[in-house]
């Protein structure tokens, strides 16, 4: 009977210290940012930037907003229980003298946890804006 | 259910409980700033990104334009406890037809980093702009060194047991303890007794030379 406690106790220390080892490597969680695309669009308005980089946003990060009245749209990525988001981006429109826009992507990322890098954000929001006609 | 799939359920258990457990702790969270810009009716790229570059400098590292000519800037902090930067601005230089538009965007990570994201916006942005309260950035705290030698408030180091030489304990800086066969424990220390915990809970005191530890069935030695 002492033998197999003995022989339970010690397959279950063995595993908790499998399972501690595995899961308390410390992952080092590195902030990203990454300056993404700039392209001119020659024959559309501020207000359809403004349309696409809501959508896109919303299309990868779940949310937008408009950071007051300046055509500078931001999200930031789902949040966890603790309230805390590891991704953010922000889509810039610009109106052009003689018509057209610039637009710009800027993302941020902390990888672990957050799934995807501030490079890949931005390239789905690029794909996004661009896609939408 | 047989013997065994009993115990595999409970092995099973087991991991998943140390997992959630050991994956509880929260880590930091991103810190955005978006939304300052300036848009001059003077001055051509050049100049902007000249001062784009001169204001990253002033509050951060490693100034880098994304490629040559397109006015896209960006610096990051020094290293925080992680070993990382934990704060990054973007400074966004478009020429117009007539002078240009320039943008800030900065994240930091929090807790890790001493000031949010929308202060070093706003001190870069103030900089850039020569106008506007520029307030002083709290220093990023940098990594603790680990002890060297025989340091007398820790027992950071290399162990030896003195009864069996083969068996030697690995002691790191946040008190967690590895022995040369892989199995994990935790140390703490109290003016000069120790507290291993290491199959169980074991009291030692530390020598006045801070060179071995005797107590609770175990003799160690520390390599220094």
């Amino acid at each position: 009977m002492a033998r197999i406690i003995c022989t339970r106790l010690a397959v279950l220390s063995v595993t908790l210290t499998l399972a501690f080892g595995i899961a308390g490597r410390p992952a080092r969680a590195a902030l990203d940012m990454y300056v993404g695309a700039r392209n001119v669009v020659k024959d559309g308005t501020v207000s359809d930037c403004d349309s696409k980089a809501s959508r896109a946003l919303i299309s990868v990060l779940g949310r937008s907003g408009e950071v007051g009245d300046t055509h500078e749209w931001e999200a930031t990525g789902a949040v966890d229980t603790a309230g805390s988001s590891f991704a953010a981006a922000a889509v810039h429109c610009y109106p052009l003298d003689g018509g057209g826009y610039v637009v710009t992507f800027t993302c941020a990322a902390q990888t672990p946890p957050a799934p995807e890098t501030a490079s890949v954000i931005c390239s789905q929001l690029a794909d996004h804006f661009g896609g939408q006609h | 259910m047989s013997r065994r799939v009993r115990r595999i359920a409970v092995a099973a258990a087991a991991i998943v409980t140390a997992m959630i457990w050991c994956g509880s702790s929260a880590p930091a969270a991103v810190d955005f700033s978006v939304g300052i810009r300036y848009v001059s009716d003077t001055g051509s790229l050049s100049e902007c990104s000249a001062k784009a570059k001169q204001s990253l400098d002033a509050f951060l590292l490693g100034t880098s334009e994304s490629s040559p000519g397109s006015g896209d800037w960006s610096a990051h902090s020094a290293n925080g406890v992680n070993g990382t930067p934990t704060a990054t601005a973007v400074v966004r230089c478009f020429g117009l037809a007539r002078g240009f538009v320039v943008t800030f965007t900065c994240a930091v990570q929090l807790p890790d980093n001493p000031f949010t994201a929308d202060a070093l916006c706003h001190d870069v942005a103030h900089k850039f702009h020569g106008s506007g309260a520029i307030t002083s950035l709290a220093a990023i705290p940098t990594p603790t060194p680990e002890p060297t030698g025989c340091a007398p408030n820790s027992l950071v180091g290399t162990w030896v047991s003195d009864d069996n030489p083969k068996l030697t304990f690995s002691m790191g800086l946040n008190g967690d303890l590895t022995d040369s066969e892989g199995v994990s424990g935790n140390w703490s220390l109290k003016g000069t007794t120790a507290t291993l915990i290491y199959y169980g809970n074991h009291t030692l005191t530390l020598s006045a030379d801070a060179r071995h530890l005797h107590g609770g069935g175990y003799s160690l030695t520390r390599k220094c």
